[in-house]
């Protein structure tokens, strides 16, 4: 499905199959890992992450095959700055390399116990590996939102120097906010050529907001997951990082959204994970409407209360009764069911619904308002004490 | 480009310190959190909420919306009725019966709601602007005649023409309001929009300003912290975010936000955080996802080697709280990311010591075992995988010394 993309473009690169994977007690199989490659690329995710060569056969093996699958759409492989490292991307077939360095202080000191110039020389090697095997590769600074900018500049200089396809920083403890990272990112792009790529978690809330923070600072790429799966609260959600350039920014990346929902549970299946039902963009309550003055605004006109419709990303609209419904809901769900209620009606069987619904603490399934209506009409009839034939006009 | 106007904007703003004390809580978890399709609380459960946000600190509790009657009516009298510490607020439609309904609770505030948006008020309300207007200006008086405290509510204030959105805040000032809740009720601002949108209003009318944003677009919080920086004084939280569709500003996000990356100590007891998020999650029938910011039960557990190993020398390499701070455990698994160093500190809190060569290849083991369940280890299939590689170890070096 061809859907024109902008003139304005954002790249996206997605980290599912890798910094997804990472996520503790997270667990692809090989099979799962290449019907999730190949979803996204047939969706039109540009760029994949596809794993890490360095940690052990079983990896390599899956990356090897997903390599030989074909794809449309580019695909990295993810190393330390180890040469060794670079030595297995080359074992698998990687043509695209990402290689990562922490470049913070304290993680110099604490995790390396090294100094800055062993960063640099460690940079230098691994980039050197990577050129004499005619890799294409990706720099990445681990922590650099804590990393002294003079040094994070003399990190990104020598990766351009050297041909690097890109810069990517990384906000590793997720310490800014969209204001910092656009002010970090804005510094940054204005000082070098080399395109910058954004990493966030979003252990504040804000991976989403920081990422288009990135892009409105001028950086040409992002790092996204299905679901924002990733190392602690995640990353930035693909999902929502692709709606939100285009609702947001009016940026079109010519993906198709509409299996958004599809991926999604096929990755939450892979993971062990559910998705939760009010989950941004793909949660099936993102949809469902409850509330009398939110349903009727729906009802009249969903534009009141939805930014797009719900087929966009694979999902149904719903309107649920329960103790929030007003009686627009009643009458509207009832049309669904093929009866017409007359105002009283409407407002009578919402007092029973209403009450029912605090009873039982829940919302109220199809059925039960079915047989709500049976009981009121039963009811009714005993009233009278005689059979009232109008009733089923 | 607009960045660039708002960042010379943020950067003269960036050297005035926000005093904590001006910035207060106005949780909704009972009205916009009960409101979430699906969720209906007990009254005892909303009781239970009610006192656990005003002992962990919150200012002002949204308790639900009296013109419902029932129920709803009885659990927001009750709330009133329990002498906390916060103040206890009614949401309104503007509309006199719902404001006399909440006076009949015995709160001391009241929100009173209608959308300022055109296409709300042409296609839901059927209304016009100046009626919008008139009954802002009679349902403000109305209220401040019980002396109430009076938030006016304009819905949809993201859709909302600016220039109506001032008069909308004009009226309700000049009424006597007491603050303007901005609703960004689609989720659709991103957070350089919200500051000015929200600046724009506090430079022309002055009227204090609560946040109200949704998580459509995944960005309540940054949205909510946008408003704050811009000068707005009240943030409308829920716990969880919960709320309709994707859900509201979480409080436990919000407060965490603010102390570790604005360095806003607003002084909230966070350890009881973990405590409050979950009596919501039971109470509201859903599950606390494990990775949920700030109080997800998986936050602090770690798999990855050179994450794992990083946090283990020096918790401040991963870290900017720490787990204690939510109320939360660290601990350390063993999967398909683990490592030598990470074998050999978890095999050290199961009581067992491991050379460095035999953590190495135990780890190995301990990968593909991993990779074949899809899944990190037990304890228990730790332990037992050391022993049977400790048990083959030990056989080969016998049949060894045997063959010479």
């Amino acid at each position: 499905m061809a859907i024109a993309k902008s003139e304005k473009y954002v790249n996206i690169i997605d980290t599912t199959l890798r910094n997804g994977e990472q996520t503790a007690g997270v667990v692809f199989s090989k099979h799962e890992k290449i019907r999730i490659a190949g979803m996204l690329a047939e969706i039109g995710i540009p760029e994949i992450e596809i794993g890490t060569p360095a940690l052990g056969a079983f990896e390599r093996e899956a990356i090897k095959e997903i390599l030989n699958e074909d794809f449309d759409a580019k695909l990295f492989v993810y190393c330390e700055a180890e040469p060794g490292h670079l030595e297995y991307a080359v074992e698998c077939g990687a043509k695209n390399v990402i290689i990562n360095i922490s470049t913070s202080d304290i993680h110099i000191k604490e995790k390396y116990k090294k100094n800055r110039t062993w960063v640099i020389d460690k940079l230098r090697q691994a980039i050197k590996a990577a050129r004499k095997n005619g890799l294409n590769f990706i720099i990445s600074a681990e922590d650099a939102t804590r990393t002294d900018l003079e040094f994070l500049l003399k990190l990104i200089s020598i990766s351009e120097k050297k041909g690097a396809y890109r810069f990517r920083i990384c906000d590793t403890v997720s310490r800014l906010d969209p204001f910092r990272t656009f002010l970090n990112i804005s510094t940054i792009t204005s000082a070098v050529k080399i395109p910058i790529e954004v990493y966030n978690h979003n252990d504040f809330g804000m991976a989403t907001a920081n990422g288009m923070a990135g892009i409105r600072g001028g950086a040409s790429s992002l790092v996204v997951s299905v679901g924002g799966l990733g190392e602690g609260t995640g990353n930035a959600a693909m999902e929502e990082i692709v709606m939100a350039l285009k609702y947001l920014e009016n940026i079109e990346l010519g993906i198709d959204t509409s299996k958004f929902r599809e991926i999604a549970e096929y990755v939450a299946r892979s993971s062990s994970r559910a998705i939760p039902v009010w989950k941004a963009i793909v949660g099936t309550n993102v949809f469902a409407h409850e509330s009398g003055i939110h349903a009727d605004g729906v009802i009249k006109n969903p534009k009141n209360y939805e930014v797009f419709n719900p087929k966009e990303v694979g999902l149904t609209r719903q309107l649920v009764v329960g103790k929030h419904s007003g009686s627009h809901t009643i009458l509207h769900k009832f049309r669904e069911f093929n009866i017409d209620l007359t105002d009283k009606e409407a407002t009578d069987l919402l007092a029973m619904s209403r009450e029912m619904s605090i009873d039982l603490k829940r919302t109220l399934f199809d059925k039960e308002l079915v047989y709500i209506y049976k009981e009121y009409v039963k009811k009714n009839k005993n009233k009278k004490g005689q059979p009232e034939a109008t009733d089923a006009e | 480009m607009k960045g660039i106007d708002l960042f010379t904007e943020f950067s003269q703003k960036a050297g005035t310190k926000i005093d904590p004390r001006d910035i207060k809580i106005d949780d909704t978890t009972l009205r916009d959190g009960e409101q979430t399709a699906g969720v209906v609380f007990a009254n005892e459960e909303k009781i239970q909420i009610a006192k656990m946000l005003d002992k962990i600190g919150v200012h002002q509790i949204e308790a639900g919306i009296p013109t419902m009657g029932g129920e709803e009516k009885e659990a927001i009298k009750k709330i009133a009725s329990l002498g906390l510490g916060c103040s206890i607020l009614g949401w309104n439609r503007a509309v006199k019966s719902d404001i006399d309904a909440s006076v009949e609770c015995g709160v001391d505030a009241v929100a009173i709601s209608i959308s300022s948006s055109d296409i709300h008020i042409e296609q839901k309300l059927k209304k016009s602007r100046e009626w919008v207007l008139e009954s802002v200006r009679e349902c403000v008086d109305y209220a401040k005649g019980y002396n109430l405290y009076v938030s006016v509510n304009a819905e949809d204030s993201s859709r909302s023409d600016m220039e109506f959105l001032l008069s909308f805040a004009r009226t309700a000032r000049d009424a006597g309001a007491d603050r303007l809740r901005y609703c960004d009720t689609l989720g659709i601002l991103d957070p350089f929009e919200t500051f000015i949108r929200v600046k724009t209003i506090i430079d022309i009318i002055g009227i204090d300003i609560e946040m109200h944003t949704h998580n459509d677009f995944g960005m309540a919080i940054a949205n909510a912290i946008a408003g704050i920086k811009a000068g707005a004084t009240y943030v409308n939280t829920t716990v969880n975010g919960l709320g309709e569709r994707a859900g509201n500003a979480a409080f436990e996000e919000f407060v965490m936000a603010l102390k570790y990356i604005e360095g806003i100590d607003m002084g909230f007891d966070t350890k009881y955080l973990r405590s409050l998020s979950e009596y919501v999650a039971g109470a509201s029938n859903r599950v606390l996802p494990t990775w949920k910011p700030i109080v997800g039960g998986n936050l602090f557990v770690y798999e990855s080697e050179s994450k794992a190993s990083g946090v283990l020398i020096n918790p401040g390499t991963y870290e900017l709280f720490s787990n204690k701070d939510v109320g939360l455990e660290r601990k350390i698994i063993l999967g398909k990311y683990s490592g030598v160093n990470t074998v050999i500190y978890k095999l050290d809190t199961l009581g067992i010591k491991i050379s460095r060569n035999d953590a190495e290849e135990l780890a190995e083991i301990i990968r593909n075992k991993s990779v074949s369940l899809k899944r990190a280890l037990f304890d228990s299939e730790i332990i037992e995988t050391y022993k049977s590689y400790k048990n083959k170890k030990v056989a080969k070096t016998t049949a060894k010394k045997g063959g010479k």
